[in-house]
């Protein structure tokens, strides 16, 4: 098992998905795998919305570290590094 | 406050083109004439979707075996739920298969029986290996989640190394591992079935390594059987605490066996609300909770994780439902499952694991050492 390169353009794995929202604006969303639900807010969430198999590793870093500003950088790589890892072996997500 | 059920168990129907010696099915299984119609499953869906569930599982028998399946996947789909479909993939081409991914189908679980053929047919009591490497195949091409499921027991668990590197080539996302369970036909079938300590100890280790190297890739799912451990499952996350089952006749059960438990009656979505069931209903209630707990479970602090095991497994082996799993290591009935598993490890047991060689002249041999599971009028 490998973390994501700069190159990976993380994506949620195949039959995992978005719950389907009824207002738009809920403050928690929740993402639906086989084996259940889990429900994301705040940075889980601004990185999972990112994960669109479009956008990059390097670029959702950028997007991220852009957004908190002060925090230091490499904490922020490697934060979302373990994060997707762990939902990879989850196989909930994909890179 | 009570919290709302997470997913609904939709056993479509009883029929099915298998006869697996371990099925869950109660032995008295529901007639095909008393099936819900799809307007009554949609309603049941429409029903559990506001009820703030968030999957539907579609099991049986073979789900296949309805030709409105495609309907069923819709409305259920609609109702926002997440589908999986839970099938030996018999009778599944690959144009139906299609039909049920544009309905909304999210995830599929198909089930084998062993890596060998021939084993694999004696097992299923059918011709139906060979169709389901093909269907894995087709099944990659579509966004789906794809799962494996292997029931093992004593007659496969010696070739699980050979099962997982079989299942790697159909590159699903995850594999469960699933130990027969001893409910209806399987029950009946314990004898030949329960694998042996020295069996266990071997698949433990083939499933750690097996972990390991397929981080990432596939992810695998296995617990070991309740007889050899040293507590019960908190079987099905705790009776009517999580999941609601509907039987092909409308019957809802708090799990797959409740129907074996004496004296209890079941409410049938014909005649009352999903709602109401889930909050209201004594058979739901019955069980709910602490109140009815013996002891050791009143007093043990692991109640509010197992929830003092299963009620059915409690019922089929020490007759009385309100007793402690005989399975979990401190209930008083505790020596029948001992000596269940003493007499698996005895060199005298009437079933041996069988020998990769010998599997297709034991199938000529010994379809009299097990049941066959029967289809429903
Ligand atoms: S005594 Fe009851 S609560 Fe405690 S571990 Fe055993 S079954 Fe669970």
């Amino acid at each position: 098992m490998a973390s994501p390169l700069d190159s990976s353009q993380p994506r949620l794995a195949a039959g995992c998905r978005w719950a389907p929202s009824t207002t738009g604006k809920e403050e928690n969303r929740m993402i639906l795998f086989p084996e259940g639900a889990i429900k994301l807010q705040g940075t889980g969430r601004q990185v999972l919305e990112r994960c669109d198999g479009q956008r990059t590793f390097s670029e959702i870093i950028a997007e991220l570290q852009k957004e908190f500003g002060t925090t230091d950088p490499e904490k922020i790589r490697a934060d979302i590094s373990t994060f997707l890892e762990q939902l990879q072996k989850k196989r909930i997500v994909d890179y | 406050m009570l919290p709302n059920p997470l997913a609904l168990i939709a056993e479509i129907t009883h029929r099915c083109p298998l006869h697996c010696v371990y099925c869950s099915n109660p032995m008295q299984l529901a007639a095909t004439q008393s099936e819900l119609s799809t307007e009554e499953w949609a309603s049941v869906f429409e029903q559990s979707g506001k009820l703030g569930m968030l999957h539907a599982h579609f099991t049986g028998g073979e789900p296949l075996a309805r030709p409105d399946l495609r309907e069923l996947i819709a409305a259920a789909h609609n109702a926002r739920l997440y589908t999986n479909l839970i099938t030996s993939g018999i009778g599944l081409s690959e144009p139906r298969l299609k039909t049920l991914v544009d309905a909304g189908l999210d995830h599929i679980q198909i089930s084998f029986q062993d890596s060998r053929e021939d084993s694999a047919n004696w097992i299923a009591g059918a011709k139906s290996h060979a169709h389901k490497i093909e269907l894995a195949r087709g099944v990659r091409r579509y966004k789906i989640a794809f799962t494996v499921n292997l029931v093992v027991h004593r007659q496969n668990l010696d070739h699980l190394e050979e099962m997982i590197a079989f299942i790697e080539q159909l590159s699903p996302e995850r594999v469960e591992i699933a130990h027969t369970q001893y409910y209806g036909w399987a029950l009946t079938n314990r004898a030949a079935l329960m694998p042996t300590q020295a069996q266990l100890n071997r698949a433990v280790a083939i499933v750690a390594e097996a972990e390991k190297r397929l981080a990432g890739r596939i992810r695998i799912d296995s617990v070991v059987p309740d007889y050899y451990a040293k507590y019960p499952k908190a079987c099905m996350g705790g009776w009517g605490r999580k999941l609601m089952l509907i039987n092909p006749a409308g019957k809802v059960l708090p799990c797959h066996a409740a129907e074996v438990l004496p004296g209890m009656s079941f409410e049938n979505v014909r005649e009352k609300s999903l709602e109401w069931i889930w909050r209201e209903s004594a058979s739901f209630r019955r069980f709910r909770g602490e109140d009815w707990m013996p002891e050791p479970c009143r007093s043990c602090e692991r109640r509010s994780e197992d929830f003092g095991g299963c009620r059915c497994q409690a019922f089929l082996l020490a007759r009385d439902a309100t007793a402690t799993d005989p399975a979990c290591s401190l209930a008083p009935a505790h020596h029948l499952v001992e000596s269940a598993v003493r007499e698996a490890n005895s060199e005298a047991s009437v079933a041996q694991p069988t020998a990769l060689s010998s599997f297709v002249q034991l199938q000529k041999l010994t379809t009299d050492l097990w049941t066959y599971r029967t289809n429903p009028e």
